[in-house]
């Protein structure tokens, strides 16, 4: 049972890394991909990949939304997902 | 003169009026009028139908299926599980599914989950309400019958294993990249699991129960799950999840007894190319350390029983698809292979020790859309004390080998 401070103090040091970088940092590998890229890496993680044709535009707003917080996706990966779908479909 | 004056004004209106191009303009200056008012009253009628910002999806998923075992040859209901998503704005969501399941004959109604989201940062979101606990992968991102790619839950993992599936409280969860290292996070205080403390069901004592509210005490449960992806094309995931909370009942001999759950998850999915497929890898480990406690001995009023109160529970699966060959009815066919065990206490009255194979073909009718058959090995040494015989109909509680042949449709 003396570990369990280890792991508490483990989790808040890294939440607390990731709350100071989120902040800081704005450049990141998703900048570089474009919608299509980002959705053929992340739509299909944990089930088949959607196809764009399923949803009308503003289906997609809300099914995209669900998604970006059900997958943990940034806004940025979002925007440029749902970007995608809308054309594509 | 004046005639000639007269003549020549009147044969000047004449050519005027009589001349075509003249007349054609103003004839098109007419259509251009009425072209523009039907397009005014087009743009106010789609206006009429331009959503707001308020947006509403109700979607959901629904399995059944027919199942063999060496007593029971059966269709089972399985389940309707609708789901509705809220958009309010572009910063709040609020998500409810609901279960129902037909068990034994009886419809049962469950409430998965049920919160409301505010995203109010690029990178964090936070949850209030009845959530999929973010611990380990299967509950959180597998469970559903459309995703899950066989018909049963792995052992441990599903509504009925020793795992947290859902509770109410409060989360804050995002994703961020640490440099060019992305990593997903969620934090979160539930009311927690409660330990049976065996006074009414002597077989359950030391058993952690999920999901019951109110609180059995006043120590909220405090956990979270970190996602690593090592590669920069997001294929694979590493998650390490952890969980801590008083687990005994305020004012009770139990009140100061701790639960730790623990899990490592891994996900792994990748176009092979040379296979023409695709390759979907999912793996968990968890574990569950419940504090030594002393339970009545039902036998032996004066007595009590203790245990080294410790349960673990993994599975790995794996599933092939061969998604780029050309020929359509090869490509929608999946083949999936998924090996679970589960041992709890030793000691313990509901102390087993088991395993399960699970080898299964699907077919594809869409991305959400499936037929699953499949067939399991069970490998159940039920210490001394007999494992409960599952309710009929129940494919989670379905025990020894089994033949299944489901369906499952997302929509
Ligand atoms: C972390 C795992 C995960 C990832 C990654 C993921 N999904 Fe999902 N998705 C789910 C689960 C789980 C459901 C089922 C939701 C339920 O029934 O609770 C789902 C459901 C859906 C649905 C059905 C409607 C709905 O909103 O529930 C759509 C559409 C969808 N996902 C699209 C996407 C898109 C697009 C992406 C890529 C941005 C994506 N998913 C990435 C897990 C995931």
């Amino acid at each position: 049972m003396k570990k369990i401070p280890i792991i508490i103090s483990i989790f808040t040091f890294i939440a607390v890394t990731v709350i100071i970088s989120s902040c800081s940092s704005t450049n990141s590998l998703a900048d570089a991909k474009s919608g299509a890229q980002l959705w053929g890496e992340n739509c299909l993680r944990c089930h088949n990949a959607p196809s764009p044709d399923t949803f009308s535009d503003t289906e997609w707003d809300v099914a995209v939304m669900h998604m970006r917080i059900r997958a943990n996706l940034t806004e940025n990966e979002a925007v440029k997902i749902s970007g995608f779908l809308k054309t594509a479909n | 003169m004046k005639s000639k004056y007269i003549v020549s004004l009147l044969a000047f209106m004449i050519a005027v009026f009589w001349n075509p191009v003249i007349a054609q303009e103003v004839q098109s200056m007419d259509e251009f009028q009425k072209l523009k008012q039907e397009v005014e009253l087009l743009k106010n009628e789609s206006d009429s139908y331009k959503p707001g910002l308020s947006r509403f999806l109700l979607r959901g998923y629904a399995h059944s299926g027919l199942q063999v075992t060496d007593d029971e040859f059966s269709f089972v209901g399985g389940s309707f599980n609708p789901l509705f998503i809220y958009k309010q704005s572009d910063r709040i969501l609020f998500e409810s599914e609901l279960e129902l399941e037909l068990v034994g004959g009886e419809v049962e109604l469950g409430v998965e989950y049920a919160n409301m989201s505010y995203l109010f940062s690029k990178n964090f979101t936070i949850r209030a309400g009845k959530i999929l606990v973010p611990f380990g992968i299967f509950v959180p991102s597998l469970h559903p019958a459309w995703v899950n790619k066989f018909p049963t839950a792995p052992l441990g993992a599903g509504h009925d294993g020793i795992l947290p599936s859902n509770d109410i409280g409060l989360e804050l969860r995002g994703g961020s990249y640490l440099g060019n290292l992305k990593v997903n996070y969620s934090f979160y205080a539930v009311n927690g699991s409660q330990l049976n403390d065996g006074e009414d069901e002597p077989e359950e004592a030391g058993i952690l129960h999920h999901a019951i509210f109110p609180d059995n005490n006043k120590g909220k449960t405090v956990g979270g799950r970190i996602g690593f992806f090592p590669f920069s094309n997001s294929s694979l995931e590493l998650g390490v999840s952890g969980m801590y909370g008083k687990v005994g009942a305020k004012d009770s001999d139990l009140e100061d007894v701790v639960a730790v759950h623990y899990a490592f998850d891994l996900s792994y999915v990748k176009t092979l190319t040379p296979l023409s497929s695709v390759l979907d890898l999912k793996a968990q480990y968890a574990g569950v350390n419940v504090d030594d406690a002393k339970f009545p001995d039902h036998e032996n009023p004066d007595d009590f029983v203790t245990f080294d109160n410790t349960s673990t529970t993994w599975f790995a699966q794996l599933a092939l698809r061969p998604a780029l060959v050309e020929n359509e009815f090869v490509r929608n066919l999946e083949f999936a292979g998924r090996y679970s065990a589960l041992t709890t206490p030793e000691g313990s009255e509901w102390e087993v020790d088991d395993s399960q194979i699970d080898i299964g073909i699907n077919y594809w009718l869409d991305w959400r859309t499936l037929f699953k058959v499949s067939y399991r090995i069970s490998n159940s040494s039920a210490g001394e004390h007999d494992e409960e015989p599952g309710e009929p109909g129940h494919s989670e509680a379905v025990a020894g080998n089994a033949f299944f042949i489901h369906w499952a449709i997302g929509f």
